[in-house]
């Protein structure tokens, strides 16, 4: 049948933002140096959003301007000012895969009314888009598209993995599912359900927007994407082996 | 499609308010023969060769692809067209984005692991997919199902039409244009669901239908809300059909398009309503009655010129006799077990499970080595809201099956799309993939 | 029932090789040389009359070492409302005539009882992949395909020019 060893089965690279090489906090806007220490600035946010207690605005005492990929730096108010800005404004992609994305439309209908936080606006491109909601299971049919959708996203962009499907793949333990979306996308917040209900989407969005606020991206450890090459170089290696004799094309 | 050459037969319906020209009141069940109105088999030909545009042969075709990520493709539906100016002359659809493998996890699963995997073939009207693999479970191993049983699975599966087709008009609508129309649907939608988490305590993935039975009985209180729920659905019906059923918009974008007959149907297996809106009175729930659809009352809903339009008719019709139906069943509610007591094959009720050692071990027996089925091979067809499902399995005798095989109606739904909309304009492409209801999950399996 | 029984038997004779009849399903076995034959006399016959191809699959019996696969139409007809099990056994690698004239429905099916069983189909007019990616590897629905792991197809996050 020509069925060759799996790629697959290695092949996934989980996103592992503290698994790359060592940086300074300029790489990571989200921590921050207190005490001598660097450490996360989650908890102790103060009403405003903007500035979180014990951190300055001042770019050298938060280790230099933000470095965003690409090479772009900004200080680090103006990006505080900007992450507040956006985080009232967010725009998810219009996109569903599966049963989620009928709890994504319910929380857009009537009684969950998303458009009362600023997040009416789903849409359809992605060009236009802030963030995505990975609504549903993602098959290897549709990996590549929903990579590219990712891509196609402007900076700064965010990312919800929304019901077990899209977290760890769920019970779909089979031949044509991804396990898990962040083996292919960084992932900000995830949503546990199946299918989550739309208030815990909602609370979902509620947590995506401090992380929003904070200018805090699952990316950030990352220049690029490395599943991408990764994959690539499996898939080269395995282009290399002898063509299976179960594959026609017509 | 300014020149509708058919608007005769429903000229009317644009201008009166509340009576469309079919011979009987928009607010009746309209299963009555339709008279002289009923158009025969070769006019409905004649009409789709005369809304249909002509191809050139030898065109130069233009392809584009829509999907996977479109908004009106209703999930990861792709189709290539290829088009001559703005007349679809052919179209490939591409499926699969969504597969799972449901039926080879189903191989490896026991009969009652089954159950919740099927929530997710149909995720919008879940109940309706427990419900055939369980009928077709039933049916392999000679169950009978107790009468108070099968009355909840029927209201169960009309509560889940009532959400499915509340869901498509909203989805349906809006993809010709409206934002409102979809929050309106999604309103009355909410009741229903309400009403499941009533029921089962899950809003979409229900898994509420066991073998032999359901998973619970009516919780107390339900047979009100229901009641009050299903009176009142009628008015909103109404309040659909006085935004869209006389809107001019709706009409001409509806009206005329995508005629399929009847012919085309059974070729392409096209079942459900768009079957139904083609005069033929096919529906599983007559033909082959199960659970308790032989003792209630209702009708089919039959329209006759086979377009977008009808399709949307006959739908609203079918919420109609949905709320019939389930208001019979909580009349004639029967009382008794809501599950069959075969211990060999049925799971025992968790409330007694800590209490009975007998029903503590049909619970372990159940849970570990699942219902002992008989060899054989057994096919069983539902009517689902989208159209005819039918669960094939073949069993080698043991706790799990050999084969399972979904014949969801969405699988031909979305296969049939390149013949209906061929002559058609891309604008109507829409219009008529919504009117044929496609769930991916459904699809893809 | 029997009706429709004695109109094939008639017609095919020793032809059908096994009739049966489990919990109402009425199923007759064919010879795959005979499995165009038989569906076209099913669906133009006037006392059969099957107008619609429910559905049609594949299936495998790695125990029936003869003949490890199997094709199962389901048939029905509209004007008597009756059903009909059609099932013919194959061997690795045998094809047998595609029923895409008889039933343009069978197209999805008949592309996917390729793609899952490696049944083959003669006459098909697009016999691709349909649920799994183009460079899928082997068919997933085999009793000795593994059920958990993704083995055969691998996750590509490129398109590589194919859309």
């Amino acid at each position: 049948m020509g069925m060759r060893e799996t790629i697959l089965g290695d092949g996934f690279y989980r996103y592992d933002p503290e698994g790359g090489r060592p940086r300074g906090a300029a790489d990571r806007p989200h921590l921050m140096v207190r005490d001598g220490l660097l450490q996360p600035a989650l908890e102790e946010r103060t009403a405003s959003g903007i500035c979180l207690p014990g951190e300055s605005l001042d770019d050298d005492e938060m280790g230099g301007p933000v470095q965003f990929p690409g090479g772009i730096a900004m200080p680090v108010q103006i990006e505080r000012v900007l992450g507040f800005g956006r985080s009232f404004s967010f725009w998810p992609l219009l996109f569903g895969l599966a049963c989620c994305a009928i709890e994504m439309m319910a929380l857009g209908g009537s009684r969950f009314d998303m458009s009362r936080f600023g997040m009416e606006a789903m849409r359809a491109s992605p060009r236009q888009a802030d963030g995505m909601i990975v609504a549903g299971w993602c098959s290897i049919k549709m990996a590549p598209r929903v990579v590219r959708l990712y891509e196609q996203i402007p900076d700064p962009k965010w990312v919800l993995a929304m019901g077990s499907c899209a977290i760890s793949g769920n019970v779909w333990d089979t031949y044509n599912i991804v396990q898990g979306i962040d083996s292919l996308i960084p992932v900000d917040v995830y949503v546990p359900g199946c299918p989550p209900r739309p208030e815990a989407l909602w609370q979902g969005l509620e947590m995506l927007r401090e992380r929003v606020k904070q200018s805090r991206h699952a990316y950030d450890g990352l220049r690029r994407i490395p599943a991408r090459d990764v994959l690539a170089a499996q898939t080269a290696a395995a282009e290399a082996c002898a063509p299976a004799a179960g594959e026609v094309k017509a | 499609m300014s020149a509708d050459p058919h608007t005769d037969t429903h000229g009317a319906a644009v201008d009166t308010h509340g009576h469309d020209s079919h011979g009987h009141d928009a607010h009746g069940n309209g299963c009555a023969p339709a008279g002289p109105k009923r158009p025969t088999t070769e006019e409905l030909i004649a009409r789709k060769a005369a809304t249909r545009q002509e191809i050139e042969p030898g065109a130069d075709l233009m392809t584009i692809s829509i999907g996977p990520q479109h908004p009106s493709t209703h999930g990861v539906y792709r189709i290539v067209l290829d088009l001559d100016g703005e007349i679809i002359v052919d179209g490939r659809p591409e499926v699969g984005n969504l597969h799972r493998g449901i039926e080879k996890l189903c191989e490896n699963r026991t009969y009652h692991q089954i159950v919740p995997l099927t929530d997710r073939l149909d995720y919008i009207a879940s109940f309706a997919m427990n419900h055939g693999f369980c009928e077709a479970a039933e049916k392999l191993m000679g169950l009978e199902v107790p009468d108070r049983g099968r009355y909840i699975r029927t209201i169960a599966h009309e509560l889940a039409r009532l959400s499915n087709h509340i869901l498509w008009l909203g989805i349906h609508v809006m993809d010709l244009g409206t934002q409102t129309f979809f929050c309106i649907c999604f309103r009355d939608r909410e009741y229903i669901l309400d009403l499941w988490e009533m029921l089962c305590g899950a809003r979409l993935t229900h898994s509420f239908a066991r073998i032999g039975g359901v998973a619970k009985d009516l919780p107390d209180g339900f047979e009100y809300r229901c009641r009050k729920v299903m009176e009142f659905l009628p008015k909103r019906v109404a309040e659909y059909e006085r935004i869209v059923k006389n809107n001019r918009i709706y009409y001409k974008r509806a009206k005329g398009v995508g005629v399929f007959t009847a012919e085309d149907c059974y070729a392409w297996r096209v079942t459900g309503p768009p079957l139904r809106s083609a005069g033929i009175a096919r529906d599983l729930r007559k033909d082959e009655p199960y659970a308790a659809y032989g003792e209630v009352d209702f009708d089919v809903a039959v329209e006759y010129n086979a377009d977008v339009y009808d399709r949307f008719l006959v739908r609203m019709k079918e919420i109609r006799e949905s709320c019939k139906i389930i208001l019979q069943c909580l009349d004639q509610m029967p009382d008794g077990d809501f599950i069959s007591k075969d211990a060999g094959h049925v799971l025992p009720r968790k409330s007694e499970v800590m209490r009975q050692s007998g029903a503590m071990i049909q619970d372990f027996n159940q849970v570990f080595r699942g219902p002992q089925a008989p060899k054989g091979e057994v096919y069983r067809a539902i009517e689902v809201p989208k159209g005819e499902m039918g669960v094939y399995i073949r069993s080698e005798g043991g706790g799990k099956p050999a084969r399972v095989r979904f014949t969801t109606p969405s699988f031909y739904h979305g296969q049939a799309l390149p013949a209906l909309a061929k002559g058609e304009m891309i604008a109507d492409m829409v219009a008529i993939f919504a009117s044929i209801d496609v769930v991916l999950g459904d699809c893809d399996r | 029932m029997s009706a429709l029984m004695d109109a094939i038997t008639a017609a095919f004779g020793a032809r059908i090789l096994e009739t049966g009849d489990f919990r109402g399903d009425l199923t007759i076995s064919v010879a795959p040389e005979a499995w165009l034959e038989v569906l076209t006399f099913c669906r133009d016959n006037e006392a059969t009359k099957f107008d619609m191809l429910d559905c049609l699959l594949g299936d495998h019996l790695p125990e029936r070492a003869a003949a490890p696969f199997a094709l199962v139409a389901q048939l029905v007809s509209h004007t008597y409302g009756h059903r009909l099990r059609v099932k013919t056994a194959l061997t690795e690698g045998q094809a047998v005539p595609s029923v895409t004239s008889l039933w343009p429905s069978a197209n999805f099916d008949e592309r996917e009882a390729w793609e899952m069983y490696g049944i083959g189909f003669t006459g098909h007019p697009n016999l691709i992949r349909l649920l799994t990616t183009e460079d899928f590897e082997g068919f997933p629905m085999r009793k000795d395909f593994p059920l958990e792991g993704t083995v055969g197809g691998r996750v590509r996050t490129d398109l590589r020019g194919k859309i």
